[in-house]
């Protein structure tokens, strides 16, 4: 469902995915780990299309993101930690919106509208300005618009932010139910009590590399850590190393 | 359903739905706003009236003058849309939160461009009604042209505003995607500076050409004459397109309208074609230029040397306000606009041949200037300043934590805007002076009255910004155009109109031998009075009620 070969990018000098190379099957939930800084929304905007990739290719559903990006698009969603959502537009306005721009019937949108609207408690609030939701209101609307498509393939960059314990909850059991109906969600996350709980497997990146990958009982093992905290602590720990200083130009060094 | 209909539905829904926030307002301000808005469009319209009888007056020169003045309204008008489109264009194709989210949705490139284009139009041109509506209006009533003058106007307007709209975009698109970054720009800013200076002292040259003629001097004394009637420019076509039509010749009407809307339509073709090919890679050059550099980006390393003397804190809040200012472009190159205009206005002086009009003309026109220059620092003080407080906006609370006083943080902000518009204003006075070669006491008295224009709207937008804060707002154009926004901005007015009208006045019953010297120096002084003690209370009283609205604010 998802392929990536020898995706890389760099900011100048910076190198923000070296060489990454990722295979995730149809109906997986794959949990992308890393430090501040280590390249997950960077891989994860290169796969929606958001960046274009110095090298390599990236492939959803067989279709290549940079060469045919609209068809691509249509197979999957995105929900980014913060997502834009049109203030002005009412709760169902926006989600007859995304029904629109992908092109689905109005009877399919509305059906949609009732089950969806019904699943993540927006009753109350269809004619509410999204510029008056919370922010829990706003993720759960962008949850509902996204799986209205109902795509193959998930990216969510940070999906429990701010959210309160009953949605963290609900969107859980949701997103394990849907990878057993065979979606494919790739999401990144801080929160590793989330990958152990929902992820099939999950990988772990540093200073733009992979540094593990595979189901949670094989990274421990492999590791040498009792639970992913450990774990992730160990393969990561480089990153938080603070260099020797050298004594530089303009630093005068003390003799003894 | 189609994804452009799902696009025009959504825009039709934000229409609808700003109506009912609308609604939803308190009734005296909406009451207020649309009073301003009604008096500044009557307004208008007798200025206009009034322009057009003045123009009249002159005679044969008079009349010549009014037969082109609708293509050189609406030269004007496209040039300063044009502006806007490059302005608004930046921000709403590149800068806007809209992007990443239609990024990530099925819509192609050219779509998502052409339909960012639409809106950058709209947003680049909803001010064109506010000036095109008083204008047209004087203009029909004052040469007899008939209701449906109005119609037509209306008709020509759309594809002129697309056409300008368009300009403006295409312009972006390819800055964007060429512009040079690093070493290059720095010589490109270096570079600008001695281009205009040598531009000025081109112009300046040309003002002593001995050998022009009637007609020259003609186009010499209304700027913009000669290329405002020539056929190659749209805005000739509307003009032309107009009047024809409205004097019943349909045919030649109608073929101006085919001209300009087949311009159009070829533009917008264009501005998808160009979007097409450059958008992706310029949006992900404005987004994704993050850089890793060896050196910390400095901005006017002399500023902090230079403020070395005041508090940390002041310093710190002053210092950031000017990085933020100058680290986004479309702050900075508004005010550019803004002051760079007058400024080659004042330096063209001597090409209207001002200089070599009578000594009461000179000095009436420099201080007319003033009327110009405090407009702008006006606007200036309502566009930038006033928002300066709410633009912390969720970042407020590091303030608000800190041991800072919130009379302290009202008064660099205070310093700041003062700092940045009081030289502009009274070297724009000096300029305009020098260059109209005005007596000395007109100019100190240009001078003094821009100063203390620029005290009391730095004050009084910083006071009443702290007053109406809006710390939810992200957008400076929501903040500007809210009630406090509005009330700043007809407050400035009223402050410029109640310090410049008394020696206005003085002025006229001068010019008219209405006063002796003795009468005359008595007033200036009781005049200059009222200024200072009017421009002491609006200066000091706004940030006083600010400081303490802050100090007693929830956060």
């Amino acid at each position: 469902m998802i392929s990536v070969k020898n995706l890389s990018k760099h900011y100048g000098s910076l190198v923000a995915v070296d060489d990454l190379t990722l295979e995730v099957p149809k109906g997986e939930l794959f949990c992308f780990l890393g430090p501040n800084g280590a390249g997950k929304t960077t891989t994860i905007k290169l796969m929606t299309g958001l960046l274009r990739p110095r090298t390599g290719t990236i492939r959803i559903c067989d279709i290549d993101i940079v060469q045919d990006p609209v068809t691509a698009k249509l197979k999957m969603g995105y929900i980014p930690d913060m997502p834009y959502l049109y203030d002005r537009l009412t709760t169902t306005e926006f989600f007859r919106f995304t029904g629109e721009i992908y092109n689905l019937s109005h009877d399919l949108v509305e059906a949609q509208l009732e089950e969806q609207f019904n699943t993540f408690s927006l009753n109350d609030y269809r004619n509410v300005l999204v510029k008056d939701l919370s922010h829990g209101l706003r993720q759960r609307l962008v949850y509902a618009a996204t799986f209205l498509h109902d795509p193959e393939v998930l990216f969510i960059d940070e999906p429990l932010v701010g959210l309160d314990p009953y949605t963290i909850r609900l969107i859980k059991d949701l997103l394990i139910e849907r990878t057993r109906s065979g979606m494919t969600i790739f999401l990144t996350t801080h929160i590793l009590a989330l990958a152990e709980d929902v992820a099939d497997r999950i990988g772990i990146i540093m200073k733009g590399k992979v540094v593990a990958l595979g189901p949670l009982e094989q990274l421990t093992a492999e590791a040498g850590g009792k639970d992913l905290e450990e774990v992730f602590l160990k393969l990561t720990a480089e990153q938080y190393e603070q260099p020797e200083r050298q004594p530089g130009r303009h630093e005068v060094t003390k003799s003894m | 359903m189609s994804i452009t209909t799902g696009l025009l539905k959504k825009s039709w829904w934000r229409f609808r739905n700003t109506g009912r926030i609308l609604r939803e307002q308190s009734p005296f301000k909406v009451f207020f706003v649309t009073i301003f808005a009604l008096g500044f469009e009557i307004g208008l319209y007798f200025l206009f009236l009034d322009g057009f009888r003045f123009i009249d007056q002159l005679g044969g020169a008079g009349r010549l003058i009014l037969n082109h003045l609708f293509a050189l309204f609406f030269m004007g008008m496209g040039a300063m849309l044009v502006m806007s489109g490059i302005v608004t264009g930046y921000s709403t194709i590149f800068r806007s939160d809209e992007i990443p989210f239609l990024m990530t949705h099925p819509f192609t490139v050219s779509r998502i461009v052409v339909y960012k284009y639409y809106r950058s139009a709209v947003y680049a041109s909803w001010s064109f009604g506010f000036v095109v509506i008083p204008f047209v209006a004087a203009y029909a009533y004052f040469l007899e042209l008939g209701p449906l003058f109005a119609v037509w106007t209306l008709l020509f307007s759309l594809p002129f505003l697309l056409l300008c709209a368009g300009v403006g975009s295409v312009i972006v698109l390819l800055l964007v995607r060429w512009s040079p970054t690093g070493r290059a720009l720095k010589w490109l800013c270096a570079a600008i500076p001695l281009v205009v200076a040598l531009l000025v002292w081109s112009l300046w040259q040309d003002a002593y050409d001995p050998d022009a003629d009637v007609q020259f001097t003609l186009s010499k004394l209304i700027p913009g004459l000669r290329p405002a009637t020539n056929k190659m420019v749209p805005s000739w076509w509307v003009a032309t397109g107009i009047l024809s039509l409205t004097r019943g010749d349909v045919l030649r009407g109608g073929m101006y309208w085919l001209l300009l809307a087949s311009t159009t339509a070829t533009l917008i073709m264009l501005v998808e074609w160009v979007g097409s090919a450059t958008f992706v890679t310029s949006w992900r050059r404005v987004v994704g230029s993050v850089r890793r550099s060896r050196h910390a980006p400095v901005l006017f390393p002399f500023a902090e040397r230079m403020l070395r003397g005041i508090g940390a804190d002041v310093r710190a809040v002053a210092l950031k306000d000017v990085r933020i200012f100058f680290r986004d472009p479309t702050q900075w190159s508004q005010a550019l606009i803004f002051f760079g205009l007058l400024a080659l206005y004042f330096a063209n002086l001597r090409n209207f041949r001002y200089h070599a009009l009578p000594d009461a003309w000179r000095n009436t026109i420099t201080f007319l200037n003033v009327f110009s220059v405090s407009a702008v620092v006006c606007s200036l003080g309502s566009r930038f300043v006033y928002p300066q407080l709410s633009l912390e906006g969720q970042g407020f609370w590091v303030i608000g934590l800190s041991p800072v006083k919130m009379s302290r943080v009202v008064r660099a902000k205070f310093a700041l805007a003062v700092i940045a518009l009081l030289p502009i204003s009274t070297a724009l006075m000096l300029l305009s002076g020098a260059m109209l070669r005005a007596d000395w006491p007109v100019r100190l008295l240009a001078v003094g009255l821009a100063a203390c224009i620029s005290l009391a709207v730095s004050g009084l937008s910083i006071g009443l910004g702290a007053i109406f804060l809006d710390l939810r707002s992200r957008n400076p154009a929501a903040i500007v155009s809210s009630f406090g926004g509005t009330l700043n901005l007809v407050l400035s007015l009223a402050f410029m109109l109640l310090t410049i009208v008394p020696f206005g006045l003085l002025f006229h019953v001068r010019i008219n031998g209405l006063i002796g010297a003795t009468g005359l120096a008595r007033s200036v002084a009781v005049a200059t009075t009222w200024t200072l003690a009017l421009t002491a209370i609006t200066t000091t009283l706004p940030l006083r009620l600010g400081a303490r609205s802050l100090a007693q604010r929830d956060y």
